[in-house]
């Protein structure tokens, strides 16, 4: 942590003890609960800083709205501290292009490029099994909704990983002129269609989710976790997760941070839809 | 081949301004200052205000429903009262330090399971932080927003010497709030207004 954030975690640590002795309470952590990042939403305030250090809102006008001095202060202390995965140059580099003086970089709540990674448990075949679903911000009427954009569940996976087509199964190259009649030996002979669907294919996970919650083959259990995936910052992705822990360096942190080329980039989102977490 | 274009030009400017039209119209579309449904930051203000008067109505509900002292036909009716603070539908999920797990209950539910703990007092105490989101609009034109606020429960036993503590935890308490513009007839004259519901909680307990 710089210089700057521990004056700024000091400052913040001393007005919410000068607070706790004016209304007198008597929780020892209290000073605590005033660093932690408690909500997303403040996370975003934080990171644009449009807020105070008691979590007044700044709104356009306020001298400190956006002040370049005091987001430094606040920047430094959204990092997870106890991460050796974020190395300090990337973090220092990081601060430094999203505090750009001629072109700053904010993140916005209604700016796409960030999504939710939420996992699930449900009720599958008699027994509990994860899922994680890929959620994303849309907008919609009046407002702005969470929608499903993705989903991932091992079961899928498994029962349509690629295995390489047996010497017979596939359509021969005249089958046309016959009207496919040969389909009616495929669907007769074999109820794995792997062979006869193009090289690569990937099955929609989402569909298959939609239609086996309808048919009442999967029944949701509760969320285990979360986290969340940025990449508004141009060149730059980080990962969100809420860190429950003793100290100040608590709440919606930031846990990893990597450069990313735009070639990385869908690299990147083709590694978090896949991976098996 | 002039007279061509000509004839096309207008064509194109309305499909343009059509498309822009379009496009404008899929956006979620944002009030302005000049809408009686804007929240100017002097009236986020009050409506914090007016939910976070909500939020404490609530916790003294909860601390009257848990006290073994209440009897049942008072518990019943506090039970009434906390019911219309929240919007239909409106449940709590809970989950404790040793657990990722979250447990879904009905509002009712969860204060009717409140009562059946066997204290004989119980104590509700707040943290003096409280923190709450901006507020956000969703597709029906309701304003969303969540109220964070930590709380210490105690639940006491009475006993020879005095009251014995049972048990203790330390939540993080995330409540939804629903804010919407009202209109009502008072004296034949149309008066809008703020109301405010309270939503889904998620209870985090913290530490015990």
């Amino acid at each position: 942590m710089t210089i700057q954030g521990w004056l700024y975690l000091a400052c913040a640590v001393l007005t919410a003890q000068g607070l706790h002795a004016q209304t007198g309470g008597d929780f020892g952590d209290e000073t605590a609960l005033y660093a932690e990042t408690k909500q997303v939403n403040q996370f975003f305030r934080r990171f644009n800083c449009e807020e105070g250090r008691n979590g007044e809102r700044f709104y356009p006008g306020n001298p400190l709205y956006r002040d370049p001095e005091f987001r430094l202060g606040y920047l430094d202390i959204l990092f997870d501290g106890q991460s050796s995965s974020i190395s300090p140059e990337d973090k220092q580099e990081f601060i430094r292009y999203v505090c750009k003086p001629d072109l700053p970089t904010y993140l916005n709540f209604h700016g796409g490029e960030w999504l939710a990674e939420v996992n699930t448990r449900f009720l599958y075949e008699g027994s509990e099994r994860d899922l994680t679903l890929f959620m994303r911000l849309e907008a919609d009427r009046l407002g702005y909704k969470w929608v499903i954009d993705r989903v991932q569940f091992a079961p899928y996976l498994k029962r349509f990983s690629q295995r390489p087509a047996g010497e017979t199964e596939f359509l021969h190259p005249l089958s046309h002129e016959l009207d496919f009649m040969n389909l009616s030996k495929v669907f007769r002979s074999s109820k794995d269609l792997q062979g006869y669907v193009p090289a690569g294919y990937e099955p929609d996970q989402l569909t298959l989710f939609l239609l086996d919650v309808a048919a009442g083959k999967l029944t949701f259990r509760t969320v285990t976790n979360m986290r969340f995936h940025f990449f508004q910052v141009q060149g730059w992705y980080f990962e969100l997760r809420d860190l429950q822990r003793a100290g100040y360096n608590t709440g919606w942190l930031i846990t990893r941070l990597e450069r990313v080329s735009p070639e990385e980039h869908t690299l990147l989102l083709r590694d978090i839809y896949h991976a098996t977490r | 081949m002039q007279r061509n274009i000509n004839g096309v030009r207008p064509l194109s400017l309305f499909v343009l301004f059509f498309l822009f039209a379009l496009s404008a119209s899929l956006q979620a579309q944002q009030p302005s200052p000049q809408n009686d449904d804007y929240i100017s930051p002097e009236r986020k203000k009050a409506i914090d205000s007016l939910a976070l008067e909500k939020v404490r109505d609530l916790s003294k509900y909860i601390a009257i429903v848990g006290d073994k002292s209440t009897p049942f036909s008072e518990a019943d009716r506090v039970i009434q009262r906390t019911l219309e603070l929240f919007a239909p539908g409106s449940e709590m999920g809970v989950s404790s330090v040793n657990s990722t797990e979250i447990l879904y209950y009905g509002v009712r539910t969860y204060l009717e399971r409140l009562m059946q703990l066997n204290y004989d007092r119980v104590e509700i105490e707040w943290y003096n932080i409280q923190y709450i989101s901006d507020l956000e609009r969703q597709p029906d034109g309701k304003y969303v927003g969540v109220i964070t606020i930590y709380q210490r429960f105690s639940g006491y036993k009475e006993g020879y010497e005095g009251n014995v503590l049972l048990y203790k935890d330390t939540t993080k308490k995330d409540i939804t709030v629903y804010v919407e513009r009202k209109e009502t007839q008072i004296g034949g004259r149309t008066i809008g207004f703020w109301d405010v519901l309270l939503g889904d909680v998620r209870v985090t307990e913290t530490r015990r």
